[in-house]
C-alpha cells in the first residue's frame, strides 16, 4: 500500500514538472535562437585552430558576418573573408543558408581572380576544413530529430537540460546529448554518440561572455574523439545589430568586399 | 671428472634421474599456458629503432593508418553495370559497421571523393553517391572514373574489372577478424564477382595461424618419422622412445623458459623446436657406441660406463660447439635473433646434460637378454652398412688425390654460384602459390596499382615551402620518373590533388593540368581542397606547416629489392637535378627492406663469428691448429656447395635461409669432431699395432664404426625434416630441404673427403696427441 502512494506522488510529481518546464522542443529551439540567431545580425573576427592529434597546429583568422533573413530556425546568410593562412588572404567564401533546400556557396580565389560556386555536399560535411561541420555553424532542423530531456544536471555549477537528439535519417551519429544552460540557454557541452552510446565528437563552450546584453560563446573547442583532432575558435571584436545590408551577401562583394565590414 | 660421476649416479640411481627429469619438464610444461605469439615482423626490431620511430613520427605527421586491408572485386564482365556497383556500395556500408574499422576513411566507390565541375559548379563529395541505374549515369560514372588519374590503378583497373574497397584499421583492431568479418560480408553477395581479401594485416594473421599449426602437426609429425626411423634401426622401441625423448624434454624446457620469460614465439623461435630436434639426433653415437660395446663386453653397466667415457668427449665437444654457433647470436642486434640464439643455445645444453644423465639413466630399464638381441646385429665386420662405408672411406683413402681434386673442383664451382646469389626477401612468397593470400595478393597486383605500400617524405628546409611551384613540380617529376620503373604500380601525392584542382576549375581544359606557377594560386588551390574534400584527403599527403610532402609508392611486388630500386632511383634523381627538396624513404615497403637487411646482417654476422668460435673450439678439442684445419674442411665445403646450389638455383638469399646458415654450421661440425675425435682415439689404442697400413685401418674402423653412428645421424635428420617439405609455408619448406641435402652431403663429405685429406696430409698432421 505504501508502495502504491509513494509510485502516485513520484507520478504526480514527474507530471507536474513537465507541465511547468518547457517541452524538449522548446528547450531546443529557445537554444537554437540564443545560440544560432541572435540579434539581427552578427559580425566576430575569428581565430580559428586547428590542432590534429599530435599537436600539429594550422591556424585561420577570418571576419564572419552574418544576416539572418528569416526566422529562428530559418534562412540566414554568411559572409567570410580570411586573413590567415598568408596565402589565402582576400580570398571570401559566401553561405547562402536555406532551411527547406540545399545551401548555396560561392568562392573568391583572388590568385586567378575566380569565383566559383561550390556544390554542397552532405550539411555534416566540414566547415572550412574544421573538426565544426555546416550544421555546426548554422543548426540543424528542429524537426529532423526527435527531442527528449534525458535528465537535469550541472555543468561547473550552472544548471542546465540534457537534451537527447536522435536524428529521424542517418547521419555520422545515433544520437546527441547537449547540455542547455537553464539560464542562458547556450549550450555548455554537446557529445555526439555512436550506436555503442561511445562519445564521436565533444563540444565545449570555454567562455561565455555577454555582447550588447546577449550571452555568446567567445571560445568553444570542437573535439573528434575518434581522430584526437580538434578545433578551438575563438571570437574576437563580437558585435550584433550592426545594420548589415542583404546587398552586401552578393557575388559582387565577394571579390570587393568593403572595409568597414571586415576589418 | 664430475661429469663422469653424473653417468654412475644416473646408472646407480635410474628412478631418481628419470623422476626427476619429469617433474622438471612438468614444472616448465606449466608455462605454455601463457605462450604469446607475435608475427608483427614490425616487432622484429624494437620500437626505439630508428626506422620505427620514422616510420611512427611519418604515420603521425600524414595522418596515415599502420593496417589498411584491400578487399578486390572482380567481374570479368567488369564492375561497371548496377548488380556489381549495388554490391559495391552494399559491402561498404556493411564494413563501416565492422568495430575497429576507421570508418572515415574507407576507401570505395561510394566514400571516395571526387572533384568535378559541372555547369560552372564545383563539386566535391563522393564519387558514387547513388548506385547508377540508366545506362546514362552508368557512362557518367565511366567518364569519371577514366578520366581522374587519381581513381585509376587505385579504385578501377585500367580494363575495368576490378575495384577495391580500402580498409584502415584502428589501432589495436584485430585484422584476421576483420578480414573474416568483410569475407563473410563478401560472402553473402556471391554472385559473378569474385572476392579477394589482400593487405598486409592478413598475410600477418594467416602467417601466424600457420606457424601454430606447424609448430602443432608438422614437429609431432617430423618426430614420429625419426621415431620409426630409429625404431627401424634398432628395433626397440623402448630406445627409440628413449632418444624421443631425450630431444621432447629440451624442448619443452626451452620452450619453457622462452615462455615464463615472457618473450612471444617468434617466427624465428618458432623454428627453435625443429632444430632442437635436430641437435638431438647427436645422442645417435651414444646409442650406436653403446651397442658395439654390449656387443663386446656383455655387462650392462660396464657398457654404459665405457661407451659414455668412449664418447664423452666429442659428444661433449660438438655440443660445445652447436650451443657457441647459436650463443653468438646472443650478441646479434635484433632481439628475435638473440633470443632465438639464446633458445637453441640453452636446449643444446640441456641436451648434453641429459646425455650423460636421463640416456643412461634409461639404458638401466632394458634387459640385457633384449639388448643382446639387438646388439647381435651391430657387427662391424658384416653389417651392410658398415661394409659400405667401408668401401665409401676406400675412395678417399685409396684415391686421395682424385677425391681432394674433384672436392676443389667442386668448391670453386660452388663459389661462381655463392657469387650469383641475391640477396632479397618476399613476405607474401613465405606463402605457397595457390594459397589464398598469394592468389588475392597476385590478382590485385595485376589489376590495381600494387598492394605494397611505401611512402617517400619530401622534406623543404622551412614552413609553405611544400606550396611552392618548384617544390610541386620536383614532386611530380618525381612521381613520373618512379612510375617508368617496372615495379612501381601508382604514385600519388598532392601534386596529383593540385593539378586535378586546376583542371577542374577550368572546365576540364588540358592546358590546366598542370602545377600552376605561383604559391598563392598553390596556397588557394589546397585552402580549397582542404575545406571541401575530407580531412584525411590533404593530410595523408601534405603536413600541417607545408614543410613535409607524402609521396604515396604503390609497388607490385613485396620484394625487398623493390624498394631499394626506388630508393636507388630517388637517389640517382635527386643528383641529377638540384631540387629544392629531401626525399626520405618510410612506410612498410621500407620497414621490410630494412628489417631484412638487419636481419640477414645480423645473422652473417653471427654465422662468420661463429666460424671463428667453432675452429676455437676444433682447435682445443683436438689440440691442434692443423687437426682442427682438417676437421673444417668438410663443413665449409659443405655449406660452399649448399649456398653454391642456391646461387644456381635463383633462390634469394632471404631470412630463413640465413638463419639455416647457423645450423649448418653447429651440425656439420658434429661430424668432423666424432670422426677425428675417435679416429684419434682409435689410433692410441692400436699404437703397438704394425705402422705399414695402419692408419688407413684405423680411417676404416672409424668409417664403419662411428661412421656407422654419422650415417645414422644424418638419415634419421633428412628422413624427419623431409616431412617439413610439405609444409604450408616456404620458409619451413626451406628449412626442410636445406637440412635434408645438408645432412646427407656433410655425412658424405666426412666420410669421403676426411679420409682423402687426412691420407694426402699425413706427413703434416701431428702424430699421435
Amino acid at each position: 500500500m505504501r508502495k502504491i502512494i509513494l509510485l502516485t506522488l513520484l507520478l504526480l510529481a514527474a507530471v507536474t514538472t513537465g507541465v511547468l518546464a518547457a517541452t524538449p522542443e522548446e528547450i531546443v529551439r529557445k537554444s537554437q535562437a540564443v545560440f544560432l540567431y541572435s540579434g539581427n545580425d552578427f559580425k566576430a573576427r575569428v581565430m580559428m585552430k586547428l590542432i590534429s592529434a599530435n599537436g600539429q597546429e594550422r591556424l585561420r583568422e577570418m571576419t564572419m558576418l552574418r544576416l539572418n533573413t528569416g526566422p529562428i530556425g530559418g534562412d540566414q546568410k554568411y559572409f567570410i573573408y580570411f586573413f590567415q593562412p598568408a596565402d589565402v588572404k582576400d580570398m571570401t567564401f559566401m553561405v547562402h543558408k536555406y532551411a527547406a533546400r540545399d545551401d548555396d556557396r560561392w568562392l573568391f580565389m583572388p590568385a586567378v581572380n575566380m569565383v566559383r560556386r561550390i556544390a554542397m555536399q552532405d550539411k555534416a560535411a566540414s566547415f572550412v576544413g574544421s573538426d565544426f561541420t555546416y550544421e555546426d555553424v548554422s543548426g540543424r532542423d528542429l524537426t529532423d530529430d526527435t527531442h527528449e530531456l534525458a535528465r537535469e544536471e550541472s555543468v561547473d555549477g550552472k544548471a542546465c537540460y540534457v537534451i537527447k537528439s536522435t536524428p529521424k535519417a542517418g547521419t555520422g551519429y545515433a544520437y546527441k546529448l547537449a547540455w542547455i544552460d537553464k539560464s542562458t540557454f547556450l549550450p555548455l557541452k554537446e557529445e555526439y554518440l555512436d550506436r555503442d552510446g561511445a562519445a564521436i565528437r565533444a563540444f565545449s563552450a570555454d567562455e561565455v561572455k555577454e555582447i550588447k546584453g546577449v550571452a555568446t560563446i567567445t571560445r568553444r573547442t570542437m573535439k573528434n574523439l575518434k581522430s584526437g583532432h580538434r578545433t578551438e575558435v575563438s571570437y574576437k571584436s563580437t558585435d550584433y545589430n550592426i545594420g548589415l545590408d542583404a546587398g552586401l551577401f552578393t557575388e559582387r562583394f565577394l571579390k570587393q568586399p568593403p572595409k568597414k565590414w571586415i576589418e | 671428472m664430475k661429469k663422469f660421476s653424473l653417468v654412475e649416479f644416473s646408472v646407480d640411481h635410474p628412478k631418481t634421474v628419470v623422476i626427476l627429469a619429469i617433474l622438471v619438464t612438468l614444472l616448465f610444461l606449466t608455462q605454455f599456458p601463457k605462450v604469446k605469439t607475435d608475427t608483427n615482423p614490425k616487432n622484429m626490431l624494437p620500437p626505439t629503432s630508428a626506422i620505427r620511430m620514422w616510420n611512427d613520427e611519418v604515420e603521425k605527421t600524414f595522418n596515415l593508418y599502420e593496417d589498411t586491408l584491400v578487399l578486390g572485386i572482380k567481374n570479368v564482365k567488369g564492375v561497371l553495370n548496377p548488380g556489381t556497383l549495388g554490391k559495391v556500395g552494399r559491402i561498404t556500408e556493411a564494413i563501416l559497421k565492422i568495430k575497429g574499422v576507421a570508418g572515415r576513411d574507407v576507401t570505395s566507390f561510394s566514400t571516395i571523393d571526387n572533384v568535378s565541375a559541372e555547369a560552372g559548379m564545383l563539386k566535391v563529395g563522393p564519387l558514387m553517391a547513388t548506385i547508377p541505374a540508366t545506362t546514362a549515369e552508368l557512362a557518367a560514372l565511366e567518364e569519371t572514373l577514366f578520366g581522374n588519374p587519381l581513381f585509376v590503378d587505385r579504385i578501377i583497373s585500367q580494363d575495368g574489372k576490378t575495384t577495391a574497397v580500402y580498409v584502415p584499421l584502428e589501432k589495436g583492431a584485430n585484422g584476421k577478424e576483420i578480414a573474416d568479418a568483410i569475407r563473410q560480408i563478401a560472402k553473402d553477395e556471391q554472385g559473378e564477382e569474385q572476392f579477394y581479401v589482400a593487405g598486409d594485416p592478413v598475410a600477418r594473421d594467416t602467417f601466424g595461424a600457420e606457424m601454430f599449426r606447424l609448430m602443432a602437426v608438422f614437429a609431432p609429425i617430423a618426430g614420429m618419422v625419426m621415431l620409426l626411423v630409429r625404431y627401424l634401426m634398432f628395433r626397440d622401441l623402448f630406445l627409440s622412445v628413449t632418444l624421443m625423448m631425450d630431444a621432447m624434454l629440451s624442448i619443452i624446457w626451452s620452450m619453457g623458459l622462452l615462455i615464463a620469460l615472457g618473450f612471444p614465439v617468434h617466427i624465428m623461435s618458432s623454428m627453435a623446436p625443429v632444430f632442437l630436434m635436430a641437435i638431438a639426433t647427436d645422442s645417435m653415437h651414444i646409442f650406436n657406441e653403446f651397442y658395439f660395446r654390449f656387443r663386446e663386453k656383455k655387462d650392462k653397466r660396464t657398457a654404459i660406463i665405457e661407451t659414455m667415457a668412449a664418447v664423452r668427449r666429442p659428444v661433449q665437444n660438438t655440443a660445445l660447439a652447436t650451443a657457441a654457433g647459436f650463443a653468438v647470436l646472443m650478441f646479434m642486434n635484433i632481439v628475435p635473433v638473440q633470443v632465438f640464439g639464446g633458445v637453441v643455445a640453452f636446449g643444446t645444453v640441456m641436451l648434453r646434460l641429459l646425455s650423460f644423465s636421463f640416456i643412461p639413466a634409461m639404458f638401466t630399464f632394458v634387459s640385457e637378454k633384449k639388448l643382446e638381441k639387438i646388439a647381435h646385429s651391430e657387427d662391424m665386420h658384416s653389417g651392410a652398412t658398415s661394409v659400405f662405408l667401408q668401401k665409401l672411406a676406400a675412395i678417399g683413402v685409396n684415391h686421395s688425390r682424385v677425391t681432394l681434386g674433384v672436392g676443389i673442383v667442386l668448391a670453386l664451382l660452388a663459389i661462381v654460384g655463392i657469387s650469383r646469389i641475391t640477396v632479397n626477401n618476399n613476405m607474401v612468397e613465405w606463402f605457397k602459390k595457390g594459397s589464398e593470400v598469394r592468389v588475392a595478393d597476385s590478382v590485385m597486383n595485376q589489376a590495381l596499382g600494387g598492394t605494397s605500400l611505401g611512402y617517400l617524405v619530401a622534406v623543404a628546409d622551412r614552413d609553405d615551402a611544400i606550396k611552392t611551384p618548384e617544390a610541386m613540380n620536383a614532386i611530380e617529376g618525381l612521381q613520373r620518373h618512379l612510375e617508368t620503373l617496372p615495379m612501381v604500380g601508382k604514385t600519388f601525392s598532392v601534386a596529383d590533388y593540385l593539378k586535378r584542382i586546376n583542371l577542374v576549375l577550368h572546365d576540364n581544359d588540358p592546358k590546366f593540368n598542370v602545377i600552376p606557377d605561383n604559391k598563392e594560386t598553390i596556397g588557394q588551390y589546397l585552402f580549397l581542397f582542404g575545406m571541401s574534400a575530407k580531412p584525411a584527403d590533404l593530410d595523408n599527403v601534405v603536413d600541417y606547416p607545408f614543410r613535409r610532402a607524402n609521396i604515396w609508392v604503390q609497388l607490385k611486388t613485396w620484394d625487398a629489392t623493390a624498394m631499394e630500386s626506388v630508393i636507388a632511383a630517388v637517389t640517382k634523381y635527386q643528383d641529377d637535378k638540384a631540387l629544392p627538396l629531401t626525399f626520405k624513404p618510410a612506410g612498410t615497403a621500407y620497414f621490410n627492406l630494412v628489417w631484412n637487411h638487419e636481419v640477414l646482417w645480423d645473422m652473417v654476422r653471427g654465422f662468420i663469428i661463429a666460424l671463428v668460435v667453432v675452429f676455437a673450439i676444433l682447435a682445443l678439442d683436438f689440440r691442434s691448429i692443423r687437426w682442427a684445419l682438417i676437421g673444417y674442411t668438410p663443413l665449409l665445403f659443405t655449406i660452399l656447395l649448399i649456398y653454391g646450389t642456391i646461387g644456381f638455383a635463383g633462390k634469394n638469399f632471404d631470412m630463413p635461409i640465413s638463419v639455416l646458415s647457423c645450423l649448418s654450421l653447429g651440425m656439420a661440425v658434429d661430424f668432423a669432431i666424432h670422426f677425428i675425435g675417435r679416429l684419434r682415439q682409435r689410433l692410441q689404442e692400436t699404437r703397438g699395432e704394425p705402422s705399414e697400413g695402419h692408419l688407413a685401418a684405423a680411417l676404416f674402423w672409424t668409417a664403419a664404426r662411428p661412421g656407422k653412428g654419422i650415417v645414422r645421424n644424418a638419415l634419421l635428420f633428412a628422413a624427419s625434416f623431409a616431412v617439413m617439405i610439405l609444409a604450408p609455408l616456404t620458409p619451413y619448406v626451406t628449412v626442410g630441404a636445406f637440412i635434408v641435402s645438408m645432412m646427407l652431403l656433410s655425412a658424405v663429405a666426412t666420410i669421403i673427403c676426411l679420409p682423402a685429406l687426412i691420407i694426402f696430409f699425413q706427413g703434416w698432421l701431428p702424430k699421435g696427441e
